[in-house]
């Protein structure tokens, strides 16, 4: 019995080791990252003495490299992406639980069936159907792309717990259509607002290809594009690329740090039940 | 009579609300997902370089795409890529979720969760540029590592038979932690009682894991196998910034095989049968998961 304990103990901490190990692994890089940011060597042999504790190589990035630019079109883009989807999909997803629409379980279901599409399939026509209407370099080509069938998916799940009794009282009361959606049924959805928030925002500040595709002018820059960019045409500044990729990595960890629960949770519903 | 003609007035009414609600989405749809692959697939019967007109060649584009060297290359690379991403996260994902489960319910536990997580949300082009120095020949930090224990330096990226696992290993570094989120909540959701009735029974945790674990979470597993061989599919970000899919055409793989055909040679019409054959592609999976999993479903 007692060797049998001793054995379990062994396991779990020799696995406890394992994982933190692993952990160790997942931060490394980005802490090296941090630290080569705080350099102005050109080479990596970094040593502690090395690190300065000034904002040179941010300051250079920003100013000197258009990551000030590419930070704001990046704030632009997510914004503008978090409100559209929040709201188209809200509003979707709200008339497909609970208005008497004919047909639109198969709609539904088309708007299912779009998820599977690889966007390699449609990112050649969209920008021939962009660069058609003449809206390359604006912010509205990399905005109104964002709204998809995922976030209606996500909406539609918590609508079904919007009770009809409660709609239906108010409309009694006399509260009218658009007053009901917005100040009863948009609260009691919440979370999956914050949710399906946190999903868009990190679609939006991730998404590569589409802008390097069709957003060509340096003005018109989202930060991963202006990071790709970047070490491809300077020499090997290390701590200039570096202090771009911190720059681009702060604000979806402030996010993180903050709405931890929410993260998790919101990947682990979608998972789950997708 | 007057009752039932002010119902269906009033349900007449609500419909039109409905459609005035779901309206927004159809055009957006419409607009950005559903009419690009129509345009696709009538661009793929075409030779179309965005200045003249496209014109109508029929099949070529389809049958010049079967007698490409470079698609078959490309279709080998991205295959290793997916067996070299897949089945490693997958089961790194597993083990660490069910560990932290099994025997670190405390805050320990959820801090690592919360640490291993930290990779998901950085960006792909962001960690490809972090790895490119983590990979350097010249003082990256994996190098300085290997030099310390008595190795010699290793050119990850610029060598053939190191590059795409060198890929393949920042995938797993940045996905393995969406998955065990996934499996972490599916282990969660597994009731107290079956856990508690299999320790009653003598059951060590390994016996525990094999017999009750692993199949309860079978459908998970299923999910994060296929999304996770589409999302490999598709790898073009972390091949774009950290090889340009060479050396050679070593990291030459299907996405960035349409983006390079379609965007640097402008050859429209090629890029979008390929593209419709990476589509097919991804619905013979979609399908065959469906199938191999509601046949699972009936045995069990």
């Amino acid at each position: 019995m007692s060797g049998i304990r001793k054995r379990l103990t062994f396991g779990k901490v020799l696995g406890t080791l394992l994982v933190t190990l692993f952990a160790l692994m997942c931060v490394t890089p980005l802490i090296y990252m941090v630290a080569v940011s705080f350099t102005d060597s050109e080479s990596l042999y970094i040593q502690l003495s090395d690190l300065r504790p000034g904002f040179d190589n941010y300051e250079y990035a920003i100013v000197k490299r258009n990551f000030g630019r590419a930070l704001i079109n990046s704030i632009i883009t997510v914004t503008g992406s978090c409100l559209l989807v929040d709201i188209v999909s809200a509003m979707a997803a709200y008339g497909f639980e609970k208005k008497p629409v004919p047909g639109k379980e198969g709609l539904f279901q088309g708007y299912l069936a779009t998820m599977m599409i690889p966007g390699q399939v449609v990112l050649i026509p969209m920008f021939v159907m962009i660069n058609h209407v003449h809206l390359t370099n604006t912010y509205a080509a990399l905005i109104l792309p964002m709204a998809g069938a995922f976030g209606i998916f996500l909406m539609r799940q918590f609508m079904v717990q919007v009770p009809d009794e409660l709609l239906e009282a108010a409309e009694i009361d006399g509260c009218g259509e658009v007053r009901r959606f917005v100040t009863i049924v948009l609260p009691l959805v919440q979370p999956a607002l914050i949710t399906l928030t946190i999903f868009t925002f990190n679609a939006a500040w991730n998404n590569f290809l589409w802008p390097l595709i069709i957003n060509t002018r340096s003005d018109m820059h989202v930060l991963p594009v202006t990071m790709a960019t970047l070490s491809s045409n300077s020499t090997t500044n290390y701590g200039m690329v570096m202090a771009g990729a911190t720059l681009t990595f702060l604000f979806p960890f402030t996010l993180y740090v903050f709405l931890q629960r929410q993260f998790v949770e919101g990947i682990a519903l979608g998972g789950v039940k997708g | 009579m007057r009752a039932a003609l002010r119902r269906t007035g009033r349900r007449r009414k609500q419909a039109a609300i409905g459609c005035a609600y779901i309206a927004p989405s159809f055009i957006l749809m419409t607009v950005f997902n559903v009419f690009p692959i129509f345009m696709a697939m009538y661009f793929s019967f075409t030779k179309y370089n965005m200045v003249s007109a496209p014109e109508w060649i029929g099949l070529e584009n389809y049958q010049k795409l079967f007698t490409n060297k470079v698609l078959s290359d490309a279709l080998i690379n991205t295959v290793r890529y997916t067996l070299m991403t897949v089945p490693v996260q997958t089961v790194l994902a597993l083990i660490i979720a069910a560990f932290i489960a099994e025997s670190l319910k405390n805050r320990y536990g959820s801090f690592l969760r919360s640490v291993i997580f930290i990779p998901v949300i950085v960006s792909l082009i962001a960690s490809a540029t972090v790895w490119n120095i983590m990979y350097e020949p010249k003082g990256g930090l994996i190098n300085q590592a290997l030099n310390l224990m008595g190795f010699p330096s290793v050119k990850f990226l610029s060598s053939k038979a190191t590059v795409l696992a060198s890929v393949a290993a920042v995938s797993v570094w940045k996905n393995t932690g969406y998955y065990m989120v996934i499996y972490y909540a599916g282990i969660m959701g597994i009731s107290v009682e079956i856990q508690e009735a299999a320790i009653v029974d003598g059951a060590s945790p390994l016996q525990r894991f094999f017999h009750i674990t692993l199949p309860i979470l079978r459908p998970i597993t299923y999910m994060i196998i296929t999304l996770s061989i589409i999302s490999s599919f598709q790898v073009f970000d972390l091949v774009y910034k950290m090889t340009g899919g060479g050396p050679g055409r070593a990291t030459y793989t299907v996405a960035y095989m349409i983006y390079a055909y379609a965007f640097q040679d402008k050859r429209i019409g090629y890029a979008c049968a390929l593209a419709i054959f990476l589509l097919v592609i991804i619905l013979l999976i979609h399908f065959l998961q469906s199938a191999f999993f509601n046949d699972r479903e009936v045995k069990a």
